[in-house]
């Protein structure tokens, strides 16, 4: 049996335009990219479009629909997509109009030689202050993570199986899944498709949203930094801390030993005080973090091996049994980093 | 290794077979390459020339730490004309630790010497190394006594940063910067490494308590390429340097760690608030409230370190440490078979 070639995960979440044009529209983009495909939809907890998709599958459209018990958010819906997704490659697509389905061969083509493809909407239209908002998000991140993109809000992505199976995202991360690919040693390309005519930014963000982009930038920074040395990074941040205490305690005894300002009564010790203390308890949430991380140090291998190159004939049994037509899902737990049954 | 847990039939088998695979391969040498493209040639005549004479079963990984240069496609031209060559890409630059990491893993011999990759330490030790291991140690560390390097950037700094890890670690090694070292597969395999943990591997071994010996080898100045070490990560190396003494002295009893940082913060809180209720009976002055609240503020610190130390526990009995260290004991105990061995398993289950 032929294998098939590609998965399209669409979660279906709060934003959600009409569900039966958006399908046939997809339809027409992935008819053009001449491979095999299946569609799952993932109806992000309890949604009426459930009903509108039952009604396309009776008609015979290919399309699975998976529904969760309540609302993950988008992330969790993708992974449950991957985790149900039969084809060796994964795309992923907004459930509303983002970008001109007729673009969707621009990224299958340039998958062949990248892990991840991330479409960037290019021209863009909107306001100003939209393109300044994302300019400055995805600047920040270029100053956090050093890795350079222009439109991680864009729900169309096409990936290997690998990608989806090595990165686990979850609640609203799914934005930062190129960020995280990267990091992990994947290719990750950015390719430039036009925007949908109908993608229409709809209202405007509220302050939550803002919030939760900043603890996103948050989350990736200790994630791509830190994750293996918790102390360097409580470490730095409680020394800090510390070392400032320390310095106020010491000029407040040296005014009192020297000037003879009485020290009982001044709340300037009792703040330079709490400063030592707050040093100390970030040094000590840090070694916390490097206990968590010595006593998991199985399960959170730092390093993914690409490839083992070796002479013919001595292949090692771990990857004996392959034949070379096997597909890319099929080596994934050979790779280590795979989290592997436990024996026993 | 996968046997080990499995039933009874199917151990013999497993350890049937991994017998005669190790038979395969005695000694493995792993060394971590990054951007050594001049140096990937020289190495490999390096190490067959020195290790000819003596006839062993060897095999080479070669683990490309995502060079920017042509070192994977040197080092991939290998395995074709000798076999005794495997290389191990990684997907990107992981640095030195991870690269080593990932040498141990997919290493098949018994045997196991890292090395670096910039032709500073002299492959012709290595036979030291295997005579030092029959002998019984379980890991042999190589000392560079006569270094050829600056000695003010680079001598002196690492000479410091050597007496002190001796002295935290309780470990006494005179060059842990040195990479030609040499283990038993048993215990390495077993020992976590992440981050930039290749300088503590001897002290991380001490976790299981093998037996270690220091032996004196030759030193190259670098003759391609440049170096990648630099004074700048001296902070770093402090901090790791708690985190390794946080783990080898306390992993298994965090609450004793952090009880013993609670302690200091106790006894400032008891001497604050003493002083404060002293100052109000007895010299019956005014309650001071500043000085009595450092005594609320330290003593909330010792309450927070020994809840933290609690935490501790928790990871601890989650964590996968300590199986592990179980059964790396339970290994030395079927390896060594000498006198030491059994002084090593009454003091294990004191």
């Amino acid at each position: 049996m032929r294998r098939l070639q590609l998965s399209v995960v669409i979660p279906v979440g709060k934003r959600v335009d009409d569900i039966e044009s958006l399908h046939h529209d997809y339809r027409r983009g992935l008819d053009r990219c001449g491979v095999t495909y299946e569609m799952i939809y993932v109806l992000d907890g309890d949604r009426d479009e459930g009903r509108q998709l039952a009604a396309l599958r009776a008609r015979g459209e290919p399309i699975e629909i998976i529904k969760l018990g309540k609302s993950f958010g988008e992330a969790t819906a993708l992974m449950v997509g991957f985790a149900n997704a039969h084809g060796a490659r994964l795309m992923t697509l907004p459930a509303y109009f983002q970008v001109d389905s007729n673009e969707l061969p621009k990224l299958v083509a340039a998958a062949a030689d990248a892990d991840l493809v991330v479409a960037h909407r290019w021209p863009r239209r909107g306001s100003r202050f939209e393109a300044l908002r994302r300019s400055a998000f995805h600047g920040l991140l270029r100053l956090i993570t050093r890795q350079s993109f222009h439109d991680l809000g864009c729900g169309v992505r096409l990936m290997r199986r690998r990608v989806a199976k090595e990165i686990t995202i979850y609640g609203d991360q799914h934005r930062l899944l190129p960020v995280l690919a990267a990091q992990q040693g994947f290719i990750v390309r950015e390719v430039e498709v036009a925007q949908s005519p109908q993608d229409e930014f709809r209202g405007h963000y509220r302050l939550r949203e803002y919030v939760h982009r900043l603890l996103d930038l948050f989350t990736v920074f200790f994630l791509t930094r830190f994750t293996k040395k918790p102390l360097r990074f409580f470490g730095m941040i409680g020394s800090a801390t510390f070392a400032a205490g320390a310095l106020f305690v010491a000029i407040l005894i040296v005014q009192r030993m020297v000037f003879g300002i009485p020290l009982a009564d001044r709340p300037a010790l009792l703040l330079s005080c709490l400063l030592l203390v707050l040093g100390v308890q970030l040094f000590a949430l840090g070694l916390l973090g490097e206990l968590i991380i010595f006593t998991h140090a199985k399960d959170l291998k730092e390093y993914k091996v690409a490839d083992v190159i070796e002479a013919p004939g001595r292949r090692s049994e771990r990857k004996g049994g392959l034949a070379p037509e096997a597909d890319a899902a099929a080596r994934v737990p050979d790779y280590p980093g795979y989290p592997k049954a436990t024996s026993g | 290794m996968s046997g080990v847990r499995s039933s009874d039939d199917t151990r013999i088998d497993a350890g049937a077979a991994t017998a005669k695979r190790r038979q395969d391969v005695e000694l493995s040498i792993i060394v971590p390459l990054y951007n050594e493209e001049a140096n990937v040639r020289p190495l490999w005549d390096a190490i067959r020339s020195a290790l000819a004479p003596t006839g062993i079963a060897y095999e080479v990984l070669l683990v490309d730490d995502g060079s920017s240069d042509a070192t994977l496609a040197a080092a991939a031209a290998l395995p074709a004309v000798h076999p005794e060559v495997r290389v191990v890409k990684l997907r990107r630059n992981y640095g030195q630790t991870a690269a080593m990491a990932a040498g141990i893993e997919h290493a098949r011999g018994r045997v196991l010497v890292t090395m670096d990759g910039d032709l500073q330490n002299d492959p012709l030790d290595i036979p030291r190394f295997l005579a030092t291991m029959e002998q019984g140690y379980d890991i042999v560390v190589g000392w560079r006594h006569d270094r050829k390097d600056k000695f003010w950037t680079r001598k002196l700094p690492s000479r410091i940063a050597n007496a002190l890890i001796g002295k935290v670690t309780g470990v006494p090694i005179r060059d842990n910067g040195c990479s030609l070292k040499a283990y038993r597969a048993d215990v390495i395999k077993k020992i976590p490494l992440y981050s930039e943990m290749h300088r503590f591997i001897p002290a991380m071994a001490s976790l299981a308590g093998p037996r270690l010996a220091e032996i004196k080898v030759r030193h190259h100045a670098r003759r391609y390429g440049t170096s990648k070490y630099g004074l700048s990560r001296v902070y770093r190396v402090l901090l790791d340097l708690l985190a390794v003494k946080t783990i080898i002295g306390f992993a298994s009893r965090p609450a004793g760690w952090f009880a013993l940082l609670a302690f200091p913060a106790l006894l400032i809180s008891a001497a604050s608030l003493g002083a404060s209720f002293y100052r109000l009976l007895a010299l019956e002055q005014p309650f001071s409230t500043t000085i009595a609240g450092l005594g609320v503020l330290f003593g909330a610190l010792a309450f927070f370190l020994t809840m933290i130390g609690m935490i501790g526990e928790l990871v601890y009995k989650t964590g996968d440490s300590r199986e592990d260290r179980l059964s790396m004991l339970t290994a030395q105990r079927v390896t060594a078979g000498s006198d030491a061995a059994v002084a090593d398993e009454d003091r294990d289950e004191t």
